[in-house]
């Protein structure tokens, strides 16, 4: 993955003849796309998107003149808009942007030295808490026992993995397989 | 149809006792299990399950506002990863 720019949405369909395009937003509050100002796409030229309802927006290229024909609306469906890692606000201590988690090296501790687990594939976050996915299926809670230290600098983070406890029933067993 | 109340919440009873020891252990710990049907308890807040979502064990890490839920619900089966765009992840 690029980590200087973000994929942070996806030109639509066009909507209505006046060069409006519906624009399917990926970030965390969908109308922050208009507030990182000007966005690339994916063939370099540069937008400005301001939102005339909900998923609708006017595209300004870089020029300063907006889309105001359907056609001309049309041809930029399936633009990705991207913005670049560094217009990103700060997070807070203990926050993580996804983008930056993504693709890290995660190392653990050993007394030997340190052991590769490989990269971050993915973080996960079903309403428990966020866990990590590392290379090689292993699944980690991002908790400060669970992930001591992370270094966006080094695009390194140090895992202690948790001790695994099986719980089933032994009377009768509930693993299905 | 809702559960009666009179019934209490429903829990496999061998998940109380080993959530007590791994309490008691105070060790950095995934509790896997698979009863994704037991109703989270106020016991279990800050431990963490590893619970089974028929092709691996997804941490959920308890807290005050899932006791009540069951643990199923935060395992789910059918996943979409989505865009990480400007998400961000708290560290728990």
């Amino acid at each position: 993955m690029d980590a200087q720019r973000i994929l942070m949405g996806v030109v639509g369909r066009p909507h209505g003849v006046r060069g409006l395009v519906r624009v399917h937003s990926y970030a965390a509050v969908p109308a922050d796309l208009a507030s990182y100002g000007a966005l690339s796409d994916d063939r370099g030229q540069s937008w400005t998107l301001s939102w005339r309802g909900e998923g609708i927006a006017a595209l300004t290229d870089a020029s300063g003149r907006t889309i105001a024909d359907r056609d001309e609306a049309a041809k930029l469906v399936n633009r990705k808009l991207f913005v670049t890692r560094d217009r990103l606000p700060e997070p807070d201590e203990d926050e993580f942007y996804l983008a930056d988690l993504v693709g890290m090296r995660a190392v653990e501790r050993t007394e030997a030295g340190e052991r590769s687990l490989g990269k971050v594939l993915a973080v996960h976050d079903y309403g428990a808490g966020p866990s990590l996915e590392l290379e090689g299926g292993a699944l980690v809670p991002f908790t400060r026992a669970c992930v001591p230290d992370i270094s966006v600098a080094e695009n390194r983070l140090v895992v202690a993995m948790p001790d695994e406890m099986e719980v089933r029933d032994e009377r009768n067993g509930d693993d299905p397989s | 149809m809702a559960r009666s109340v009179w019934k209490g919440p429903f829990v496999d009873g061998y998940l109380l006792n080993k959530a007590e020891a791994s309490r008691a252990s105070g060790r950095n710990e995934v509790i896997k299990i698979w009863s994704r049907r037991s109703t989270i308890l106020p016991q279990f807040v800050g431990l963490v399950f590893g619970v089974y979502n028929g092709h691996k064990f997804l941490p959920v890490q308890v807290n005050e506002n899932m006791v009540g839920h069951k643990f199923g619900e935060f395992s789910p089966t059918r996943t979409f990863t989505g865009h990480s765009s400007d998400k961000k992840a708290r560290r728990g």
